[in-house]
């Protein structure tokens, strides 16, 4: 569906997107994520036809984005960061303007406009004026305003920047639906977002794509050390001297105690899971065990740990 | 063309749903009906060899007020959009930039004729209530029209250029009005002192509005300054043009 081909966009002194290349597939909802100023919003910017590259190649669904930016344009459906919209116009009203500039007529308009406002929930406001809207319906109508023409690629910059809890898991259900029908190119700083929705994760940073995987790939990269937590009532020197004596077992540090519970923190020497042998041990001591886990990784670690923040 | 009628609709939407289209009818057709009364009192009073329309039009008061309508009227086309940055939901819909500028322009145009209709309901109702001629041949009317349209059409286009140029509308303003009021007083070069030989002289005054205005009040519509204000809105329109492309030039 989009293809990117070492795609490098310059502005005066300085590189925004330095030479990335990634493809997208059909039916794939592909998280694009990295720090502020990473090159994210600049490479959506080329995909949808608004900025020219200073090199490479982009095309969407087989068009070139610059020779053939008409073609493309019909194919995709866009809401940029901060939803830019008309203040002065009624949300329906906005949404059949839109529908019939993206190429829709007469009743297929008409049609379309009640159908992205069903799908985002925009009835009960269709009447009212954009610019009296709250920050979470403006999202939502940038959203109907990009799926109004049914496009094949939905490319969507921050959708649930400036959302409450609520709103952003309103509109993480709505993506997740969209999924089913739309390719999605998806950029956000909502991590577990991305972790619950995405088939596919593209980090970028400083211009260049840092990892491209599944978000469990990338986390699992970050597992092979793994620490674990122990809280046992014993004394803590003891505690250690026994854990350290254990093959698998790099370190262990005493971290706190309170009231004769010692929590110490072991650190493996390498990918291996050893919660089985430290119950073991405690078993065998008879230290009362109170709390035994693995940290898991998650997609932020993995965003920390790629994009070195 | 669908997409431009599209467009054309929308910016009338907003031109005439807004009101400061009205406040701009409002105001010109009060500051309007208001030295039509006074030049009619004035040529009452003294007599004068030229027509109703010829006097209206030669008033250095019409062509003050003329100055300020531009900049109302575009200052917001292109700059408000860059601000709310709805230009970019504009150009990455299925939307040839062309078809965005001659909307705006198109749409605007309308206005700017809404704006003028009252100073010709004015001779009209004048000759209805008095029995007297506003011009001396009907021809006066038609180039009055015409003259006011080209100078307009070209006008309002250095408006959409500039307003091009900037996200912010007080620039846009003020970049209009310094285009407009320059090219008008090209015409006056001579009187501010300016020492040019006598055939460059000639030849600004070729471009110089107030010569256009002279002729076509007094019914003589010559091709030349039709020629010339329509090419010269066409050049501004390309510009304008231009840089909205240029966004998307390889950098």
């Amino acid at each position: 569906m989009i293809s990117v081909r070492n795609l490098t966009k310059r502005y005066a002194g300085h590189t925004a997107v330095d030479d990335i290349s990634f493809e997208v597939d059909r039916g794939e909802i592909v998280g694009f994520l990295g720090p502020n100023g990473a090159g994210k919003s600049t490479t959506m910017r080329i995909l949808t036809c608004f900025l020219s590259a200073t090199r490479g190649t982009a095309s969407v669904g087989g068009f070139d984005v610059f020779k053939d930016s008409i073609e493309v344009r019909k194919r995709i459906g866009y809401m940029p960061e901060n939803v830019p919209l008309y203040d002065d116009m009624r949300v329906k009203e906005y949404l059949h303007f839109r529908a019939q500039l993206k190429g829709l007529r007469g009743r297929s308009a008409r049609h379309a406009t009640g159908e992205a406002m069903d799908t985002c929930s925009l009835q009960e406001v269709r009447r009212k004026m954009i610019g009296t809207l709250s920050k979470g319906y403006r999202q939502r109508v940038g959203l109907a305003d990009a799926l109004v023409n049914k496009p094949d690629l939905l490319i969507l910059d921050e959708p649930t920047n400036g959302l409450d809890p609520n709103q952003i898991r309103q509109v993480r259900e709505l993506i997740k639906r969209l999924g089913e029908r739309h390719t999605i190119l998806i950029s956000t700083h909502i991590l577990s977002e991305v972790e619950m929705t995405a088939t596919r994760v593209i980090i970028i940073d400083k211009g260049q794509i840092k990892a491209s995987d599944t978000p469990q790939n990338l986390i699992r990269r970050l597992h092979s050390s793994g620490t674990v937590h122990l809280e046992v009532k014993a004394a803590p020197g003891q505690v250690i001297e026994k854990i350290e004596s254990l093959a698998d077992v790099k370190t262990a540090i005493h971290i706190s105690s309170a009231q004769d519970w010692a929590s110490i923190d072991i650190h493996p020497c390498s990918n291996v899971d050893i919660r089985e042998q430290l119950f073991a041990l405690s078993r065998e001591q008879n230290w009362p065990l109170r709390e035994l886990y693995r940290d898991t990784a998650s997609l932020e670690d993995a965003f920390v740990n790629i994009t070195g923040s | 063309m669908r997409q431009f009628f599209i467009l054309l609709r929308k910016e009338l939407r907003s031109f005439f749903l807004s009101p400061l289209a009205y406040v701009i009818i409002a105001l010109f057709t009060f500051l309007n009906g208001w030295l039509f009364s006074s030049i009619v009192t004035a040529m009452r009073l003294r007599v004068n060899q030229h027509s109703l329309v010829y006097n209206l039009f030669d008033s250095g008061w019409f062509w003050m007020g003329y100055f300020f309508l531009f900049p109302l009227l575009t200052m917001r086309l292109f700059a408000e959009e860059k601000k709310m940055g709805t230009l970019e939901t504009l150009f990455t819909a299925p939307v040839r930039s062309a078809q965005v500028v001659m909307a705006k322009y198109f749409a605007t145009a309308i206005l700017y004729i809404v704006i003028m209709l009252p100073i010709f309901a004015f001779f009209f109702l004048f000759q209805d209530i008095t029995g007297e001629l506003a011009a001396f041949q009907s021809g006066s009317f038609y180039g009055a029209a015409a003259i006011l349209m080209l100078v307009g059409l070209f006008n309002i286009a250095i408006g959409c250029f500039a307003s091009s140029l900037t996200s912010n509308q007080l620039i846009a303003a003020m970049i209009t009005f310094v285009g407009v009021v320059l090219h008008y007083f090209l015409g006056f070069i001579h009187f501010f002192g300016a020492k040019l030989p006598t055939e460059l002289l000639d030849k600004v005054t070729y471009f110089s509005t107030v010569e256009h205005r002279r002729l076509f009040t007094e019914g003589l519509v010559d091709t030349r300054p039709i020629v010339y204000y329509l090419s010269s809105a066409i050049v501004m329109l390309f510009l304008t043009h231009q840089i909205l492309e240029r966004r998307r030039w390889k950098a």
